[in-house]
């Protein structure tokens, strides 16, 4: 496993998300909690919307499509339409960076 | 003579007329733009849109289908909002929302109805223009004086004879379903405003056809069996699921379909066989999900899924189709009215 920055702690301010699309992978969405960084993919296991567009809310986000829930850390779904849980990556800060372990 | 606003949207060079008391959602999708949409009743939210310029009146400001914070962040929902102004508007569209069949509002008279349960029945309308819709749409039904407008599907196929049948189960309590039950009489007149929906029968789509309905969701599933009579592309006999309370609940299915020439495999499901006096019922008892793997033979992602029916079995059916099965959201077809 190797660690790929993703971008800047200070780009994502706590509460909100960035987009990111690194090469050969989907487009993924860093999120900060607290100062806590969970990376998930971004676009909705449901439709084609981009998770970083939603509502972040108690450590989940809604999707702005069709407002379906999902856990920012687990990335389970938590409410109909979605049923399927978006793909989570090992998240980690290093020198600054919030990268994931690929 | 109606005044009309113009509606732009953002982001793109599109405008469109509305005519006042026309919401933002229906006069858009009547000019053939792909406004996102669902329901049309203010239930899903998928047409929730930022108004960027204008005004509008908010014809249901309580409405299901927006959050709170969505509301206090100024969104609104295009089907419940008519303009009062020129409007520039920023909402989600799509090729998948744009109808080949624009919709339209037309009068039609009400020619007769026919029991298919206890608290279902055929509703026919007669307007003076050819039928045009997709099987598995829906239109608004306007009675005069009576509510808002509600949607229904329809349960035939389009025709050059202007007919349009509804599945209408009544509601206990409900105020424009006791009416076309009770007070409705032959050459009435109401408003037909439609069709809408785009959970409608892919005819181009060769996979097998699974039609998986509840209650009054039986109108649009009916619609699409029998259209798929007429296809010539489709692999394997369609599959109708059905699921109903009691045994008085399950519809006579070859009697709808007669002279549609569609032969399909039906397979009701009763939930509550010992509520039903008197009758004894040896088919399934269970829900509809728990026989969607005994049905079918193959893999489910090899089929088209059409639902229709009350939200909990439409939630169990789409999880179990897509949690288990893997069969993608893009083959799994219906009209979210919640």
């Amino acid at each position: 496993m190797a660690f790929l920055p993703l971008c800047k702690t200070d780009e994502v301010e706590s509460g909100s998300s960035l987009r990111v699309e690194p090469d050969s992978l989907p487009p993924l969405a860093v999120f900060n909690l607290d100062g806590e960084f969970f990376v998930i993919h971004d676009t909705c296991t449901h439709g084609d919307a981009s998770l970083c567009d939603g509502e972040i809310e108690d450590g989940e986000v809604e999707c702005p499509w069709h407002n379906a829930k999902f856990c920012i850390k687990t990335g389970k779904a938590l409410t109909f339409p979605a049923v399927e849980a978006q793909k989570t990556y090992l998240t980690r800060v290093v020198d600054g960076h919030v990268g994931i372990e690929v | 003579m109606t005044a009309q606003f113009q509606i732009s949207l953002a982001g793109s060079e599109a405008t469109y007329a509305c005519d006042e008391g026309d919401t933002l959602l229906r006069a858009g999708l009547r000019q053939g733009l792909g406004l996102a949409y669902e329901c049309n009743v203010g239930a899903c939210g998928s047409c929730k849109f930022d108004l960027l310029e204008g005004e509008v009146d908010d014809l249901f400001p309580d409405a299901p289908g927006l959050r709170p914070k969505e509301r206090e962040r100024g969104k609104r929902l295009a089907c419940q909002c008519v303009p009062t102004s020129n409007c520039t508007i920023k909402i989600r569209s799509g090729a998948e929302y744009a109808s080949a069949i624009r919709p339209r509002r037309f009068a039609a008279r009400f020619t007769g109805c026919v029991s298919v349960t206890p608290d279902m029945s055929i509703f026919s309308f007669s307007a003076d223009t050819p039928a045009e819709f997709l099987a598995g749409q829906y239109a608004m039904l306007e009675i005069p004086g009576v509510g808002q407008p509600r949607a229904y599907s329809m349960s035939n196929l389009g025709n050059r004879d202007g007919n349009w049948e509804f599945i209408i189960r009544r509601v206990p309590g409900g105020r424009v379903t006791n009416y076309l039950f009770d007070t409705l009489r032959p050459g009435d007149e109401i408003t037909i405003d439609g069709p809408y929906g785009v959970a409608y029968l892919r005819r181009d789509i060769p996979r097998r056809i699974v039609g998986i309905a509840g209650g009054s969701g039986l109108a649009p599933v009916i619609s699409i069996m029998k259209d798929s009579a007429t296809l010539t592309t489709t692999q394997g006999t369609p599959v109708m699921l059905f699921g109903g309370r009691t045994s008085k609940d399950i519809p006579d299915v070859s009697k709808l379909l007669e002279g549609s020439g569609a032969r399909i495999e039906f397979h009701p499901i009763v939930s509550a066989p010992d509520a039903d006096a008197g009758a004894n019922w040896s088919g399934d008892t269970g829900f509809v999900h728990e026989f969607i793997e005994r049905k079918l033979s193959g893999p489910l992602s090899d089929c088209e899924f059409y639902l229709a029916g009350p939200p909990p079995m439409i939630e169990s059916v789409v999880r179990l189709l897509v949690a288990d099965h893997k069969v993608p959201a893009s083959q799994i077809h219906f009209d979210r009215f919640f």
